[in-house]
């Protein structure tokens, strides 16, 4: 009997996790199987409505490359502790910054659609309804402006679009724990279309000013056929934080 | 114990839910303890970052308090069947629901039953509305 419930509790879970983020009792599409798209220069073409493939949202240093973990620096481990829910800045309707999981779609956006990009767009539905932006040709200014997503400069290594992203403000929250970071945080996102519905993320986290190494999360995303973004404005009624009054902790 | 299972694993999915919302839900409720509340729904909020509905709900001393249940975001809602007009004043209702930490009479959904019927969740709604 006890094996029985084993392996029922191991079969919702599985279903649970295998579920896109965001969507419930299975209604999302199906995730479709085929070749990686390409432009006519040969590129992947990145073209779609996608979930998932941030960090982990609840707690960064899950998901890390095998061997790895996260290092805090005292007075870093020092602030996580001393966090509450109510003051992560997701949760007051602020972005998620990089690279933290958001359970909303998102749309990569590459301009001029065909021809060399100068840019490229991630579009997010939330959190919050906003958007990055990816300079294709160019490279970071000398002294950015601190900024929630910093700037980011992309170029192609064979199929994977690699974002080296400074420049970022120390604002944002890795996680629901409240993993923080620095000015320094400097970020390494590979971007690789595997087939048509399949799109990994790997993500590089520099920040000596907070951690005692790097360390490399890697997430997931898949293809939303037939979706499209929906409007999330998440200001417009954001009442409930003054019920969430306790320590920083996994949602 | 079949049916012990089956519960088991459906409260599994069900409290993993709020997981996806923009703020922390355990922080904010217990849900290891759910309060059921009958009563009458006077306002249906359908806003962001949650929806929310307010139900009339008579206590055992006949005194009448008003509790706010918190839902999805509206576009989570539609994508998984909700509509705004899933709930409307007046209608009578059966709610399932976690119950804030700091005492108030504020609650995140679970279940919510309509007097047709039709079985609502925090984020889900039927394909079909029961008949």
């Amino acid at each position: 009997m006890i094996r029985r419930l084993v392996v029922c509790l191991a079969i919702a879970l599985t279903v649970f996790a295998q579920a896109p983020a965001g969507r419930g009792r299975g209604r999302g599409p199906t995730t479709p199987a085929g070749p990686t798209p390409r432009l006519p220069d040969g590129t992947p073409d990145f073209t779609g409505v996608w979930q998932g493939g941030g960090s982990n949202s609840g707690d960064i240093s899950k998901g890390l490359k095998p061997g790895e973990e996260v290092v805090m620096l005292p007075w870093a481990e020092k602030l996580m502790k001393s966090r509450k829910s109510q003051d992560d800045p997701q949760a007051n309707c602020l972005p998620f910054g990089v690279p933290r999981g958001a359970p909303y779609p998102w749309r990569i956006v590459r301009a001029p659609a065909d021809g060399a990009a100068t840019h490229m767009f991630i579009l997010y539905e939330g959190n919050i309804h906003s958007y990055r932006q990816i300079f294709m040709t160019g490279k970071h200014p000398d002294d950015p402006d601190p900024t929630w997503y910093g700037h980011s400069v992309g170029h192609w290594e064979k199929d994977t679009l690699v974002v080296d992203t400074v420049g970022f403000n120390d604002k944002f929250w890795f996680d629901y724990l409240g993993h923080p970071h620095t000015e320094k945080l400097h970020t390494v996102e590979r971007y690789t279309r595997t087939d048509l519905g399949n799109m990994t993320i790997e993500v590089t986290i520099d920040d000596p000013g907070a951690y005692a190494k790097p360390f490399t999360t890697t997430g997931k995303a898949r293809l939303q056929p037939g979706e499209e973004l929906l409007e999330y404005i998440c200001q417009e009624n954001n009442i409930d934080l003054v019920h969430v009054n306790a320590p920083a902790q996994l949602p | 114990m079949r049916l012990g299972i089956i519960l088991i694993s459906a409260g599994l999915l069900t409290t993993a839910l709020p997981a996806l919302a923009h703020h922390s839900f355990a922080a904010e409720y217990d849900t290891s303890k759910k309060v059921e509340l009958k009563g009458v729904v006077t306002k249906f909020e359908w806003l962001n970052p949650h929806a929310h509905f307010y139900m009339d709900v008579k206590g055992a001393d006949g005194r009448v308090a008003n509790w706010n249940l918190e839902l999805a975001s509206p576009n989570m809602l539609v994508r998984n069947g909700w509509k705004r007009t899933s709930l409307k004043e007046g209608d009578v209702v059966v709610a399932v629901a976690s119950q804030a930490k700091d005492g108030t009479n504020t609650a995140s959904l679970t279940t919510v039953t309509l007097a047709n019927g039709t079985v609502l969740t925090f984020m889900a709604a039927p394909e079909e509305p029961a008949k």
